[in-house]
This record gives C-alpha cells, structure tokens and sequence, in this order.
C-alpha cells in the first residue's frame, strides 16, 4: 500500500513539470495568436460585386430591438448585404417575429434572401450552475455547425457564394454572441494554421468570419460581461457611449471605439412607423 | 383626442407603475393636460389590478376624470398603440406622450415615433444598469426620469418639453480617434477591392 502511494507521488512530481510547460505554451500560443489576429491587416482581394453574407445574432427583448434599429438606421442595404442570417435562441419567438417583420417589412425581401437559425441555449434562466458548462457546450457546438452551413434546417446557399460560412458576424449582446464569435475565432485559428502547414500561405484568400460587437446602448459605465469576454475576441467592438472608448484586453491588443449612439434613431425614422400602419 | 401610453414591459412585473397610473391624483393630472384616453399595457401581473379598477370605476365614475381607460397585457408590436398617441390630424390626434420602465426596446420606439417620453426605472430589479441609461437620457433632454411617485410632476415637465429638440452632442457625428460609424466599420472588415 505504501509503495503504490510513493509511485503515485512520484508519478505526480514527474509529471508536473511536462503539464504544467505544456498548459504555458497553449496559453502563449493563445495570447499570441489573438494579439497577432488584432493587429494584422485584412488582404484587400474581395471582389466588387461578389454577393455578402451577413450573420446577425439576436437575443431577447433589448437586444434584438438595438440590433434592428441600428440596422434600420445604417441603414442595411440588401443588394450589398446579400443573405441575411438571423440566429435566435430556442424558445425566443419575439426575435423571430421581429426578423421576419424587418426582412419582409423594412427590406422588402422573399424568403429566399434569408434564414432564422433556431439553436439551444448557452444557459436558460433559473438553469442550475452544475449544468451550465454541459449546456453552454451544446450551444457552441451548434454555432459550429451554423457557421459552417451545416446546422439542421439550413439550406444550401446560391452557387454564387463559394463558402457557407458567413463573411461578417454581428453581434450586440447575448450569451449566444459569445459562443458565435469564439466559435469564428476558432474555425479561422483552425484554417490559417493548415493553410501555414500546406505552405499555401502566401495566397491571400478572401477573409471570412470577421465579427463586429457592438456593446448594449443601456451600458453607460461599464461593459457588460459579454463585452468583457469578447474585449480580446471580436475584431471591432464598438460602444456607443464615449466613456467607454479606448479600452482593450491588454497592452498591444485593440481598443473599443466610439460609434456614436448607432441604435437612436434618426428624425426620418417617424415616417417609416407611418408607413406600416397605413 | 389625446392618448398616454403606459407600458412596463414583457419580462418582469412592475405592479407599482401599473398602481400609480390608475390613481385618482394621476388620472386628474392628465386631465387637467388635456388628455382623452390612457393605454396600458400592463404586463404579467397587471391584469388583476386592472380588472379591479375598472370594476370599481365604471364609465361614468368622477375618478376617472372623464378619461377612456384601456389596457393588454403584451404586444410584440406596439407600433399600433404607438400611432394612437402619435399625432393625426386625420383622425382627429393630437400627440400624446408615453411612460416606459426603461427596457431599450420601448425607448427606442418611442424616440422613433419622436414622443415625449417618461422613463421609470424598475427600482425592484437586481441588476439595473436601466437606471444609467434613464439618467443619461434625462440629462441630454431625450426623456423625462421619474420615480413610480413623482409621475405627476414628470407628466407636466415632460408637457413643457414637448417642443424642445434632444441634443445627443453629436451623437451622429464621429471626428475623433477611436471613433468609427457601424456602416464603415462593416465595410473595413469586408475589405472589397475599389
């Protein structure tokens, strides 16, 4: 008995020198190639009229209702931005009534042009903290298989977009915008790295995935958790309040911007209320 | 015809706003403004106390100061119940005013319709960055903030208001380093060719 517990002691000494090295360099790997993603720039080879595919996340009451007047008052123009795709977390009918009426009211487009992904939630409310991590997995692997093209219910795009995945991800928010943008980050880690292994690095493809977090109009002082998380992960963060301009994950790493109150509306916006009810 | 909108909301319960604006002192200050009708959309919870006052306050009662009461519990579009205190000649509106707890989504339409608006933070709920948001959008005159009890007051200073013009300083306007327009940065990151 003795003896088994001085090999399992010495078993542990041995060992912890090799993991504890191995977790040092994920974690340098980690830092490094989130620092390297902030500050390269983006190959310039995207072609003119080459169709876009926009993914939006929406989430809840707020922030749905931020994200569709911000779009309605950029506002989004549909022969630019293709195909739209709406994620919204199951059991959120108010997001998905909200899309569609943005879509066939505000756009004016078929149902061709666009597509509402209904995915699990990262955590639903009251949901024991035991089960979170099991739960929050589930919704990552789903956006995974969103981003991918490959969720169930998604149907194949025209066969002029050459990739499934979405070129630009926006998100203003929810948990779910969380595991959207890391599972971005993690597909285009994934492909830069065997493209470097294929040595077939030097041809600049055109860059997809790029994700822009746009921090909540209700944020005042301080970021919310999402923005927190998302400071070092999301290629843009924009914050619609100028206090909270100018902060970043660490030394050397973006900051967030001022964008303005991008979710107020502008003085145009009554005639459009008036145009829907007549 | 002169219309007050009231809403509180979808996700939580806030009985005391919902209390407030069926009370004789408020209903006899929106007439004394002028005000014809009152809307409320009540939320979970509203119901009950709705059904109550109107119970007991038939058409007719002198605690309704001549006001038309109406109320639903939710919409997950209140563009209609919004153009009913927008104004229109057509149908004989004049612009009435809303009363919010202060969720974005019912700010956000009521500046879209251009109303005056009142903003009530739900001082009951844990976390309440909501109540940032109010004071911010009180200082920069976009909206009255106003306690459950203060309505009465914030109803006539929101009256006063009506034809003053919000300044966002220069909430559309991006010069400085660190700024940057949504639209242009979702252009940056699709880096199409010129």
């Amino acid at each position: 008995m003795a003896s088994t517990l001085w090999l399992l002691w010495r078993l542990f000494w041995q060992l912890l020198g090799p993991i504890t090295t191995f977790a040092f360099l994920v974690v340098v790997v980690i830092v490094a190639s989130l620092a390297y993603s902030h500050n390269a720039t983006i190959p310039r080879v995207r072609r003119k009229n080459q169709p876009v595919h926009l993914l939006l996340v929406l989430g809840s009451g707020g922030h749905t209702a931020e994200m569709f007047s911000m779009m309605k008052n950029i506002p989004l123009d549909p022969t630019h931005y293709t195909y739209r795709t709406y994620v919204v977390s199951s059991g959120d009918d108010f997001s998905a009534k909200k899309a569609k009426e943005f879509e066939s009211g505000f756009l004016k487009k078929g149902e061709s042009d666009y597509a509402i992904v209904t995915i699990p939630r990262a955590r639903r409310v009251h949901q024991s903290y035991w089960t979170t991590p099991l739960s929050t997995f589930q919704c990552l692997w789903a956006c995974f298989d969103v981003l991918l093209g490959r969720y169930p219910g998604q149907v194949r795009l025209p066969m002029n977009y050459l990739s499934p995945q979405p070129d630009l991800i926006i998100t203003n928010g929810p948990a779910v915008g969380f595991c959207i943008v890391l599972a971005a980050k993690m597909i285009r880690f994934y492909e830069s790295v065997s493209r470097w292994m294929c040595g077939s690095s030097s041809t600049q493809a055109v860059s997809r995935l790029r994700t822009i977090f746009v921090e909540s109009w209700a944020r005042v002082n301080g970021l919310s958790t999402t923005g927190v998380l998302l400071l070092p992960l999301a290629d843009v963060f924009l914050v619609q309040w100028r206090s909270l301009a100018g902060r970043r994950a660490w030394p050397g790493m973006k900051q967030t911007q001022y964008a303005g109150a991008a979710v107020l509306p502008n003085p145009e916006g009554k005639e459009h209320i008036k145009g829907v009810q007549s | 015809m002169k219309t007050c909108l009231v809403t509180v909301g979808a996700t939580a319960s806030f009985v005391k706003l919902v209390r407030q604006v069926l009370s004789e002192p408020f209903l006899a200050c929106l007439k004394q403004q002028n005000y014809t009708h009152l809307l409320v959309q009540y939320g979970k919870d509203g119901k009950p106390i709705m059904d109550e006052f109107l119970a007991n306050n038939p058409d007719g009662s002198t605690a309704l100061h001549g006001i038309g009461i109406g109320g639903f519990d939710f919409k997950p579009n209140l563009d209609s119940s919004i153009h009913l205190a927008m104004a229109d000649e057509a149908k004989n509106q004049e612009q009435g005013l809303m009363i919010t707890h202060a969720g974005t989504g019912s700010i956000l339409e009521g500046l879209r319709a251009q109303l005056p608006l009142i903003v009530v933070p739900n001082s009951d709920l844990a976390d309440n960055h909501q109540e940032q948001l109010a004071i911010e959008l009180d200082r920069t005159n976009y909206a009255v903030n106003s306690l459950v009890e203060d309505l009465v007051s914030a109803v006539a200073k929101a009256e006063s208001m009506r034809h003053q013009r919000p300044g966002m300083n220069g909430a559309h306007e991006n010069t400085q380093e660190n700024e940057i327009q949504v639209s242009r940065a979702m252009a940056d990151q699709l880096a199409t060719l010129d």
